[in-house]
């Protein structure tokens, strides 16, 4: 009994010797994401099955919130729908565009440096600016660029850009897709120039045209590329906050824009939390958010498992 | 080994988890001698000139109360609210906030705020103007914030495009809705836009109370289900779908710039209009709006100010907010508003004219002060607001009739007051 303890403390004592240097190392990390992440998480997931509403102490009100959110709950609805049109339209756009693009300027001359910059710098611009200057350029006032320039080809009335229900997705999807296609394109340069030319040289030896090298050969090689791409755009699709936040609204309590055409469930989670003082509700909405991400990121990449296996 | 630190783990859990429960525990504030030593934050909702006039009152209070410093900071109307909403969520941040009329009821009913009754600040409810004390008051008693300051929403023209089209001023909604037929017929391609209010509730507040209808019976019931409530919403809509008026928000200042003859706008482009604006100089006019069947009220905006459940300073805080009624604290605040050319109207009717008004603004304002009404200080009227907005503009843009837009508006003010 007494060999089999100390076997174990000598045991113990070389593992503390080996690793206990990484692990007090790994501490401050390991407090800041406990403390900024995990707690965080955990109390919201709590909040989530309480009324909360910001002051008085919450009440457990068990799945009340879920069920209102799937019964009830039109402005919900709303809410995903837009999003979901939004998520898709981005994504699409926003990688063919990406591909697009990373064809056109994959090349190390100046002249592609240049442009690929150009195209990277929104992502490098704060959203918030970004978010202002679309503002100013759909403003229905005389100063409104959207407007100035229709009036130079002869369009005497003006739009209202931000007041028309049916332009609100449509140019929520365009913000999105001029500020995302420039780093889609830098992922996708990258994963062109993995790619061993040697391939291409055989497909031209072949007979191979240009849309055949691309078809049987770029692309299927990109795909580890274009999962990550796409993976990552729908997260940041689903998570619009921005752009409806700044561009969209009219005054202090308002969100989502004329008749919520613009709005998307994150600016819906925070308008039902920090206008309407339901914490708990909010953070059902945030849960329910996760899962869907999680979800369809799960899909993603278990197509894109499937397309690599056939 | 590895069930040591599954054990400490679960425990690290269930100590975060009881934590998180733990969210929002109550406080009592300290009562102290209004002279007592104190640092006051204050949260102004505005801009930085609000913020710069308030801190002169501020400064003024330190002069006859050396130990109390307050600094005044300003916080921008679009993150106000939740901003006020994350302090009395964690219970730190200021000690005195100011912001929408009926903020500070939403607040205090969750226990956010103090009620200032405990402090005497109803002495000073004679001065103020009655409605808006009534609206920054419970319809309990309770007393969370009073009103600091005020705004009213008038009607503004070019008086050369009116002159081109041989139109007056009009005094009421059907020489309103001739008029701007007139100015079309003298070929004016903008006759008419609204600026404060457009497509959300204060736009339809006008019409509602000019009808003789109201948002809540006196008992805070919600009452859009009158015949009043329906004409109200019906001129309204005309003035988008027969008469033009645009459904894009175009400050005021700038539509009279671009040709626009007549615009329904806060009190405050008076004050922007002759440094914005100078071609307008000597082609603009102001007016109270024209007035319905029943009376010609007009929106009251303004702020109320009060102090937070949070802070360790309630005596003090009260007590400034009591100051900021003195004549010796409005006249210094008029005082830097005039200087920076900025409008700031005091919450005593009887100190209005003091205020800084561009020629001919003056008897406007006070008529219409006199005869306008706030909003409704109703539980749930701040959170139900924005969706009633949506229901009225659903009924603007043609996607519901005006009894079902106002039916569902309705029942939304029903399920927010509960």
């Amino acid at each position: 009994m007494a060999t089999v303890s100390m076997g174990r403390m000598r045991r113990t004592r070389s593992w503390l010797r080996r690793n206990a240097v990484s692990y007090v190392m790994l501490l401050p990390f390991a407090g800041l994401f406990a403390g900024f992440l995990i707690w965080p998480l955990a109390n919201s997931l709590y909040l989530s099955f309480t009324d909360f509403d910001g002051v008085s102490p919450p009440k457990l009100t068990g799945l009340e919130n879920f069920r209102r959110l799937f019964a009830e709950d039109d402005r919900f609805r709303h809410a995903l729908s837009n999003t979901g049109t939004y998520v898709a339209a981005t994504v699409v756009l926003g990688t063919l565009l990406s591909l697009g693009l990373a064809l056109a300027f994959r090349g190390s001359s100046w002249s592609h440096r240049v442009m690929r910059t150009i195209f990277f710098l929104p992502s490098v611009t704060s959203t918030i600016a970004i978010m202002l200057i679309w503002k100013w350029i759909f403003d229905p006032n005389d100063f409104g660029l959207a407007n100035t320039v229709i009036r130079w080809f002869g369009h005497s009335t003006a739009i209202e850009w931000l007041a028309t229900p049916g332009l609100s997705v449509p140019i929520l999807v365009l913000m999105a897709v001029w500020g995302g296609m420039g780093y889609g394109m830098v992922i996708f340069v990258a994963g062109l120039n993995s790619i061993p030319e040697e391939y291409y040289e055989a497909a031209r030896i072949d007979g191979a045209s240009t849309w055949q090298q691309f078809r049987r050969i770029t692309l299927p090689l990109l795909r580890p590329v274009t999962t990550y791409v796409v993976v990552t755009s729908l997260i940041a699709a689903f998570q619009i906050f921005e752009a409806v936040y700044i561009v969209f609204r009219t005054n202090a309590n308002t969100i989502g824009g004329v008749l919520d055409s613009g709005l998307m469930i994150v600016p819906y989670l925070y308008d039902i939390g920090f206008t309407h003082f339901q914490l708990g509700y909010a953070s059902a909405i945030a849960w329910v958010l996760f899962v869907i991400i999680f979800v369809i990121s799960l899909v993603n990449l278990r197509i894109g498992r499937a397309f690599k296996e056939l | 080994m590895r069930r040591t630190f599954a054990s400490i783990a679960c425990i690290g859990l269930m100590t975060v988890l009881g934590a998180g429960c733990a969210t929002s525990g109550t406080s009592q504030p300290k009562q102290a001698s209004t002279n007592a030593p104190a640092t006051i934050t204050y949260w102004s909702t505005g801009g930085d000139d609000d913020t710069r006039i308030f801190q002169k009152a501020a400064d003024l209070y330190h002069q006859s109360h050396p130990n109390v410093t307050i600094k005044v900071q300003t916080l921008t109307w679009d993150d106000s609210y939740a901003k006020l909403l994350a302090a009395a969520t964690s219970r730190t941040g200021p000690d005195i906030v100011s912001g929408g009329l009926t903020w500070m009821i939403q607040f205090g009913r969750r226990g956010g705020m103090v009620d200032l009754r405990k402090f005497g600040i109803e002495s000073l409810k004679p001065q103020a103007h009655p409605q808006m004390w009534k609206s920054a008051a419970s319809p309990d008693g309770s007393v969370y914030g009073i009103p600091i300051d005020m705004s009213t929403e008038l009607f503004y023209y070019r008086t050369d495009l009116l002159a081109k089209a041989n139109v007056t001023p009009p005094k009421t909604w059907d020489e309103l809705t001739t008029a701007i037929t007139k100015l079309k017929a003298a070929g004016v391609k903008k006759p008419f836009s609204i600026d404060w209010g457009n497509l959300d509730w204060i736009g339809y507040f006008n019409f509602l109370y000019q009808a003789g209808g109201s948002f809540y019976t006196p008992d805070c019931k919600p009452a859009l289900h009158t015949p009043q409530a329906k004409r109200a919403l019906e001129f309204w809509i005309s003035l988008y779908e027969k008469h033009g008026a645009p459904t894009a928000n175009i400050t005021g200042e700038n539509a009279l710039d671009t040709g626009t003859a007549m615009t329904y706008s806060g009190n405050w482009i008076g004050n922007t209009i002759p440094s914005a604006k100078p071609k307008l100089k000597g082609k603009w006019a102001v007016t109270t709006l024209p007035a319905g069947p029943a009376s010609s009220a007009a929106f009251i905006g303004g702020r109320s100010i009060g102090v937070t459940a949070f802070s360790k300073y309630a005596a003090q805080s009260a007590d400034f907010i009591k100051f900021l009624y003195t004549d010796q604290a409005i006249d210094a605040m008029i005082g830097v508003a005039k200087g920076r050319a900025v409008p700031y109207i005091p919450p005593r009717p009887d100190s209005v004219t003091k205020a800084d008004f561009p020629p001919g603004q003056a008897a406007a304002v006070t008529q219409s002060l006199k005869t306008g009404m706030p909003a409704p200080g109703c539980p749930g009227w701040d959170e139900a607001a924005p969706d009633v907005a949506k229901q009225l503009q659903s009924a603007i843009l043609g996607k519901s009739d005006s009894a079902t837009a106002l039916t569902k508006a309705a029942k939304i003010m029903e399920t927010n007051a509960a």
